[in-house]
C-alpha cells in the first residue's frame, strides 16, 4: 500500500499532441510529478509548455532517462528504434509505458481534455445567460434610438434633420455591432492547447466590461491598481473566462453598488492579480466549498455553481493558484497567482 | 400647457418628465412626445429628476414621469421610490432596456403605472401615456 500513497515520477518522451495532452493531465494530478520531457524537435509544443511549468526539457531522450529520476517512462514518440533503446538503457526500477498501451492512455487523456474543454465552454455559455439582461439592456438603448428615430424619419422631409437622424442611427448601429463583437469573442470555443502571451492588465479590463452586465444596477466604482507586470503564457480565452467569472461574482455580491478594486503585481517569477469587492463577504463555512463543483448560494438562474470550479481548474492548468480571503461584512478578495514569462 | 387645463377630452396635452441618462433616448422621447402635443421636461439621471420636479412649480405641473432604471448617481428604483412618496398622484411609466420580469413585477406591485421595455414602439408608448394622463386626472378629481 506504500506505493499507492507515494508520488509517481514520470518522464514523457514525445512532446507532440499526445505528449502535451499527457503533460496537461499529469500536471493536474496531485500524485504524479513530471520530472522531465524530451522530444527531438526542440520546438515541439509540449516542450514549450513544460518549460513554462518549470519542468526540465531536452532533445536527448536517452540522456534524460539515464538521470534515473523516473519511476515511469511514458513513450509516445511512436519510434520503434527508440523503444528498443529504452529497454536497454532504462534504470532498473523504472517501468516503460509504450506502444499501444501508451497510445491508449494518450487517447484517454485526450478524451479527458475534450470533456474539460466542453465543460469550460458550457459554463461560459451558461454565464452569458446570467449576463443576458445586462446585454439586452445595452442593446435595447441604441435599438430604441434606431427604431424611434426611424419612425420619425418616415414623416420627415427636411434634409438637415434627415441627415441628423441618420447619423444618430448609424452611431447606434455601430454601438450594437461592438457589443455583438465582444460577445462573439467571449463565447468563441477555445481549446486548452492554444497558447499565447497574455497581458493580465488588459484581460482584467476586458473582464470588467463583460462582467458589469451581471446586475441591473451599475453603480460600481472600479479602482485599478495595475503594475507593469510581465505577460503570462496561456490560453487568452480561458484566462478571460477566469476573470469574467471572478469580477461577475464580485459585481453580483455587491448587487451593483460598491467598490471593486483590481490590482496586479509581480514577484518571484509570478504575476499576482487580486479582485476585491465591498460585498457582504463569504461565511467561513462556505469558504471551504467555494471551489467545489455545483456549490452555489445564488438564486436559480444567477449562477451554475461551476464558475469558481472552472476558475480553479483553468488557473491550475496554467501552473497557478487561486485563493480567497473573506470576513463577513467586509467583502471578499480573490487572488490569482500565475507563473510569469521569464524576460 | 399647464396641467390644470387638461380634461379627459384633451389627452394629447400635458407635461411629462423624462428621466434617462442616454442623450439619444431622450432625443427620441422628446420628438415623439412633443409631436404628440406634450410638453417635455428632461433629466439625465435620477438625482436630476428629483431636482427638476422639485424646482419652481414643476411638481404641480408634471402629469406623468417616464423613468429609466439603470442610471448613474441615483438609479431609477431609488428615484421612483422618491417620486411615489413625494408626488403620489403623478403616474410613473418605467421605460427601460431591461427585460427583467422580477423587477417589472416588483415595480408594478409598488404602484408603477406601466413597465415598458425598449424599443417600445411609438403607438404603444403614446397609448400608455394617454392612459397615465387619464389616471392623473382621476387622481386629481378624487382630491
Amino acid at each position: 500500500m506504500e506505493l499507492a500513497r507515494s508520488t509517481i515520477r514520470v518522464i514523457i518522451l514525445g512532446a507532440g499532441k499526445g505528449g502535451t495532452a499527457l503533460l496537461e493531465l499529469f500536471t493536474r494530478s496531485p500524485d504524479v510529478e513530471v520530472v522531465g520531457m524530451a522530444d527531438r524537435n526542440p520546438e515541439a509544443p509540449g516542450l514549450r509548455l513544460a518549460k513554462y511549468l518549470g519542468i526540465p526539457t531536452t532533445s536527448d531522450s536517452l540522456a534524460l532517462i539515464a538521470e534515473g529520476r523516473a519511476d515511469l517512462i511514458v513513450d509516445v514518440t511512436g519510434d520503434p528504434q527508440l523503444g528498443a533503446q529504452l529497454v536497454q538503457h532504462k534504470p532498473h526500477r523504472a517501468e516503460i509505458l509504450g506502444g499501444k498501451t501508451a497510445l491508449l492512455i494518450w487517447k484517454l487523456a485526450q478524451h479527458e481534455q475534450d470533456l474539460r474543454d466542453q465543460l469550460i465552454q458550457a459554463e461560459k455559455l451558461a454565464s452569458i445567460g446570467t449576463l443576458a439582461s445586462g446585454i439586452a439592456h445595452e442593446i435595447n438603448n441604441p435599438l430604441y434610438t434606431i427604431t424611434g428615430l426611424s419612425e420619425h424619419l418616415v414623416e420627415e422631409t427636411r434634409p438637415e434633420v434627415i441627415r441628423d437622424y441618420v447619423q444618430d442611427i448609424i452611431k447606434s448601429g455601430r454601438r450594437i455591432a461592438d457589443i455583438v463583437q465582444d460577445l462573439n469573442a467571449y463565447s468563441r470555443r477555445s481549446r486548452g492547447q492554444e497558447q499565447c502571451d497574455v497581458n493580465l492588465n488588459h484581460t482584467l479590463d476586458e473582464a470588467v466590461k463583460m462582467a458589469r452586465r451581471a446586475t441591473v444596477v451599475d453603480e460600481i466604482k472600479v479602482i485599478t491598481q495595475y503594475s507593469d507586470v510581465p505577460p503570462v503564457r496561456g490560453n487568452a480565452d480561458e484566462l478571460l473566462q477566469v476573470f469574467v467569472n471572478l469580477v461577475a461574482n464580485a459585481v453580483q455580491a455587491m448587487e451593483g453598488q460598491g467598490t471593486l478594486t483590481l490590482s496586479t503585481s509581480s514577484a518571484n517569477g509570478f504575476v499576482y492579480t487580486t479582485i476585491k469587492d465591498t460585498g457582504p463577504g463569504i461565511p467561513s463555512n462556505n469558504l471551504k466549498q467555494i471551489f467545489d463543483p455545483f456549490f452555489t448560494t445564488k438564486e436559480q438562474g444567477k449562477g451554475t455553481g461551476l464558475g469558481l470550479h472552472i476558475v480553479r481548474d483553468i488557473v491550475t492548468q496554467h501552473g497557478g493558484r487561486v485563493t480567497v480571503d473573506s470576513t463577513l461584512g467586509q467583502g471578499a478578495t480573490f487572488t490569482v497567482r500565475l507563473p510569469a514569462l521569464p524576460d | 400647457m399647464p396641467w390644470g387645463l387638461h380634461t379627459k377630452d384633451t389627452p394629447g396635452q400635458g407635461r411629462i418628465l423624462v428621466v434617462d441618462d442616454e442623450d439619444d433616448v431622450r432625443k427620441v422621447l422628446r420628438l415623439t412626445l412633443t409631436k404628440a402635443g406634450y410638453e417635455v421636461v428632461e433629466a439625465d439621471h435620477g438625482g436630476k429628476g428629483i431636482e427638476v420636479i422639485g424646482a419652481d412649480d414643476n411638481a404641480l405641473m408634471v402629469d406623468v414621469i417616464i423613468c429609466d432604471i439603470r442610471m448613474p448617481k441615483i438609479n431609477g428604483v431609488e428615484a421612483i421610490a422618491f417620486f411615489q412618496q413625494q408626488y403620489p398622484s403623478v403616474p410613473i411609466i418605467v421605460l427601460t432596456g431591461y427585460p427583467d420580469q422580477k423587477m417589472a413585477t416588483e415595480l408594478l406591485s409598488r404602484g408603477v403605472y406601466d413597465y415598458l421595455v425598449k424599443p417600445a414602439d411609438k403607438d404603444k408608448l403614446l397609448e400608455c401615456i394617454a392612459g397615465a394622463i387619464a389616471r392623473r386626472l382621476e387622481l386629481k378629481y378624487d382630491h
